[in-house]
């Protein structure tokens, strides 16, 4: 949980003739991240097994064809298990089931094309309807040539421009921004000359069909009549597929079973190193998970070579995945560590410690318990899935639940209610949870964050010394700016403040200024000789001693500018919990005005809650960005490098291990 | 405020930096001394591109996967670019990525009406796959199964709710009647560059002004070749040739256009627009060989436009712009280069079509 999976490196030889049954249990068990192994193989001619995957994912893509025309969901049922059927026998199975489907959804096709066209027409009738004149008479005029259609809005002009020679008369007849309906006028002699211009305006004539005779208003009632008859065919269509559907559906979803899980299993063939008779797999697998699958293995093939090499954290391994473990409840955390990087293989997971301080932060920024609890209602309902609109945004249900109930809980500590900042401190039960109100004490606030953040920023530079302790990366352990000078280095700055500033503190500062000058030179003015020197790097200094000597100076300056600059910005955090109060007093203060001073009626009432709710959604919105910037940028940036590689098992639809 | 030092600080530097990884003139001379395309590809991996070739396995070593790790490059400072543009200004980095979408697409269609008879699905798609720009992600484009679906028509089906559905759906109707790709790939192109010119339009400030300078002298590049090519090759009538072109640019007029479209001698037009372009009736003499060398010149007209936008104030648009389309012409001297080598082909004969050495004359 505070770090990511043990993960070992494995290497499988097996045998070609127990190869599909391996890949089967790799599959199968979805713990085993692959790798790319086939510049082990000595096979470099065309791979059969990627020419396997590209034929199982056309005919995939086919059953998913069937299942759309039969209105059936693509699903994956695993009614059977892997079953290694030859191709072209499933290839006969579809077509099969294809050639059965096919002449009804071609007629159902047909059908609708044809209701899309009639629908269409009629649409493009409409803005002619008026017109008291047959269609017909247009088309067959000896003199004048007329053209009806419909042209992307965007050529219009440039169809008129290219007509320019050409005595014409263009109408736009109707007014549509994807599709407007033109029509054009002009002599018969010139009628080359305009098919040639509105082709290539990409005018499309309406192929008003020569039965319908008439006004436009008689086309358009026999058109209605042709829409209903042809629905009638659609819906006798629809039952006859929903038939065909029942008839077929189980062998689909078996189809489409066995070629999904053929395909996985090919592409997965495909990355194999393929020696003469057997073959060469890599890849990683959690350590422990390695057991299980071992045995796995060697069940299904007894002449297996199985050798598996723990990864050691240390030397920076970077090509380890990564798979983190923790348990459901953290996820909301989990992604939030994502959002900022994937932790490393020898780094620690902050999933665990970002639980704890991400909700404390915010709710001592956010602290109200009517406030709190609506939070952490409104993210239960998110999490719980319950409005279908918002089930994309699930994932954060947790997150704001947990900032809710420390909302909640800080509200308790500062007595305030939706607001009401008297209530609670006044009741004798919750009285005793009373600790302060941020209003009338703002110096204790904002050095109590202050604190806080000393804490916080302290526990990350602890939390690099770990890192590198456990990377063995000696350099970064003393001499990173964030390493154990660092460390010296803030902590004396702070020792050396208490000391001029508290009366009586027991270590003189001239102790912590020789700290504060070590620090400086092993942090940030020798760091990097000193860590070229660790790692037996050479030259020492790059780029001559003076640019050296002035690139320091800035660094040091920066340091200790970046230094007291972090830990302010912690102040956010007791400024956030004076700035709710304010917010809460305003809130009253327009209630007040609203009810004409007497502090009652509708109008006040109204206020109240409008007033609750705008403060909710105004500061829910800002602290939170408060509090990820206060951990993206003040915290992680102290220990957690990130970068780490995802960890993507191979898994066969059902796989055990998901 | 997209033309502001705040909305600019960050992004100008970063492309200055990028710029600072193209290569000079003297590396693409120097590149071009390689004796053929291995060592080319040596010389290559020790250039900026080294990290996008260092990715082959030396089993992969092949011109066409060079020119595409090359593109990679290209991509990825796209992406740079357009996660940095301000708001404002963003669609229009986007749009005018999106034309190596649009050369993809084309790709696709071309792949599926020129498969011949007998070949599999799979080699059709492996053999499309190495043309393709390498979007990753950033891309509408469901190529393979577009390549799989076997026909233009049902390809075209799979563009649904993209931003192509609405222009093939008109162009599908003289496709279905033809059978030829011309219709589509013009009305590809046309809406192309309309949503790309409306987005330069929607800019203010100095970023209208660069983007429409830049913008508009791509433009104008492509809008007078279409003319030109439309008359002197395919001999279209007056008014195809002003259908299948645009009106705007930044130094091509509709007036220069239509005058062509209307049988105008056209080396005075293209004269009177480029003055500093020498030799124009000399190339209309020979079409056939004229044609490429007056696009030639073009282009170098085009990379002179983007060098100016780095003179002068540095917080705007224009920077940006400049370097993805100097980047790309870099891309373009490089597949030269990689094509010329790979075939074995006489200097004498690709050099005079290689960009950047232009710039030490």
């Amino acid at each position: 949980m505070f770090f990511p999976e043990a993960m070992n490196e494995v290497q499988l030889i097996v045998p070609s003739k127990d190869l599909l049954a391996v890949t089967n249990v790799l599959g199968s068990r979805g713990v085993f991240h692959q790798i790319d192994s086939t510049y082990l193989g000595v096979n470099s001619g065309p791979n059969t097994w990627q020419e396997k995957a590209a034929r199982c994912s056309a005919l995939e893509r086919r059953i998913q064809g069937v299942l759309q025309i039969l209105s059936l969901k693509e699903e994956y049922f695993e009614s059977s298990g892997f079953d290694s059927e030859d191709l072209d026998m499933m290839r006969f199975a579809i077509e099969s089931i294809e050639a059965d489907v096919k002449a009804t959804s071609d007629q159902w096709a047909n059908e609708k094309k044809r209701l899309e066209q009639l629908e269409s027409q009629l649409r493009q009738l409409e803005p002619i309807a008026d017109i008291n004149v047959e269609v017909g008479s247009f088309q067959n005029s000896r003199y004048l040539y007329s053209i009806l259609g419909i042209i992307p809005a965007s050529n219009i002009s440039r169809l008129e421009t290219s007509l320019s020679r050409v005595p014409h008369v263009l109408f736009t007849l109707k007014e549509d921004v994807h599709k407007p309906v033109v029509w054009i006028l002009a002599r018969r002699s010139n009628s080359d000359m305009i098919d040639r211009a509105v082709k290539s305006a990409y005018l499309n004539p309406l192929a008003l069909p020569e039965k319908f005779e008439g006004t436009p208003a008689k086309v358009a009632e026999s058109i209605r009549v042709e829409i209903e008859s042809t629905k009638r065919k659609i819906s006798d269509l629809d039952d006859a597929l929903v038939k065909l559907a029942n008839i077929h559906k189980s062998e689909l979803y078996k189809l489409l079973w066995n070629v999904h899980v053929n395909r996985m299993m090919a592409e997965a063939i495909a990355r194999f190193g393929q020696l003469r008779h057997t073959y060469v797999v890599v890849g990683w697998v959690p350590t422990s998970d390695l057991p299980s699958l071992t045995q796995r293995l060697k069940n299904v093939s007894k002449e297996i070579l199985i050798e598996a090499m723990p990864m050691a954290r240390a030397g920076h391994p970077s090509n380890v995945p990564v798979a983190l473990h923790n348990p459901g409840l953290l996820r909301p955390f989990e992604m939030l560590v994502n959002t900022y990087a994937r932790p490393r293989y020898e780094e620690i997971d902050p999933t665990v410690l970002i639980a704890l301080t991400f909700p404390l932060l915010f709710g001592a920024m956010f602290g109200d318990v009517g406030h709190g609890l609506m939070l952490a209602a409104i993210g239960w309902l998110l999490s719980s899935k319950k409005i279908k609109a918002l089930r994309g945004m699930a994932s954060l249900g947790g997150l704001m639940t947990a900032c809710g109930l420390f909302g909640a809980i800080f509200g308790f500590l500062f007595g305030s209610v939706f607001a009401f900042e008297d209530v609670l401190p006044e009741n004798p039960f919750f009285k005793q949870f009373f600790w302060m109100k941020p209003l009338e004490n703002i110096i204790e606030t904002l050095g109590i964050a202050v604190g806080l953040g000393i804490a916080l920023l302290s526990i990350g530079l602890l939390l690099n010394l770990y890192n590198a302790i456990r990377a063995r990366d000696w350099a970064r352990f003393f001499f990173d700016p964030n390493g154990l000078a660092g460390l010296i280095l803030y902590w004396s700055l702070l020792g050396l403040i208490a000391s001029i500033f508290i009366h009586g503190f027991p270590i003189p500062w001239p102790v912590f200024v020789i700290l504060i000058v070590l620090g400086a030179l092993a942090s940030v003015a020798l760091s990097e000789p000193l860590k070229r020197l660790v790692e037996g790097y050479r030259p020492l200094i790059e780029g001559g001693v003076g640019i050296y000597i002035v690139q320091t100076f800035f660094e040091l300056l920066e340091k200790f500018i970046s230094m007291f600059s972090n830990t302010m910005s912690f102040v956010r955090v007791g400024a956030f919990a004076v700035a709710h109060a304010g917010f809460c007093l305003a809130v009253f203060v327009f209630a007040g005005l609203a009810s004409g001073g007497t502090n009652t009626g509708f109008g006040y009432w109204a206020m109240v809650v409008a007033g609750n709710i705008g403060v909710v959604l105004f500061e829910g919105f800002i602290v939170s960005i408060q509090t990820m910037r206060l951990h993206y940028y003040e915290f992680f940036s102290k220990f957690f490098t990130g970068g780490g590689l995802p960890y993507e098992p191979l898994a066969l639809p059902g796989a055990q291990k998901n | 405020m997209s033309g502001g030092v705040s909305a600019y600080a960050a992004i100008s530097s970063r492309v200055r930096a990028m710029y600072a990884n193209l290569l000079t003139p003297q590396d693409v001379l120097q590149l071009s001394e390689a004796s053929d395309f291995s060592s080319l590809f040596g010389l290559l991996k020790n250039t900026a591109y080294g990290p996008y070739l260092d990715s082959l396995k030396d089993k992969d070593i092949a011109p066409k996967r060079a020119i595409i790790q090359i593109k990679r490059k290209l991509a990825a400072s796209y992406n740079s670019v357009i996660q940095m543009t301000p708001v404002e200004t963003r669609p229009l980095v986007k749009e005018l990525y999106r034309y190596f979408e649009l050369g993809n697409l084309k790709a696709i269609l071309r792949g599926l009406v020129t498969v011949s008879v007998g070949n599999s699905e799979t080699t059709l798609w492996d053999r499309v796959r190495e043309v393709l720009f390498p979007l990753g992600s950033d891309t509408v484009l469901p190529a393979q199964a577009m390549i799989e679906s076997g026909s233009v028509t049902s390809a075209v089906d799979l563009l649904h709710g993209t931003p192509y559905e609405e222009t093939l759906s008109f162009a599908m109707k003289r496709y279905s009647a033809e059978q030829n790709l011309f219709p589509l790939e013009v009305a590809l192109d046309l809406s192309h560059w309309r949503r790309l010119w409306s987005q330069a339009g929607k800019l203010t400030g100095q970023d209208h002004q660069y983007g429409a300078k830049i913008i508009g002298s791509l433009l104008d590049m492509n809008n007078l070749m279409w003319a030109i090519r439309y008359r002197v090759y395919y001999k279209l009538s007056e008014e195809e040739i002003i259908n299948y072109t645009l009106p705007f640019g930044y130094r091509v007029h509709d007036s220069d256009i239509r005058a062509i479209a209307a049988g105008a001698d056209i080396a005075p037009i293209v004269m009177r627009i480029y003055p500093m372009i020498g030799d124009v009736n000399v190339m209309f003499e020979e079409p056939q060989a004229g044609l490429p060398k007056l696009e030639f010149q073009l282009k170098r007209q085009l990379m002179n436009q983007c060098l100016s936008a780095f003179v002068g104030s540095p917080f705007h648009i224009g920077i940006p712009l400049a370097f993805l389309v100097m980047s790309d012409l870099e891309v373009q001297d490089l597949t030269v280069l990689i094509e010329a080598k790979s075939s074995n082909m006489p200097d004498d004969e690709y050099r005079p079509f290689l960009l950047k050495p232009t710039l030490l004359n």
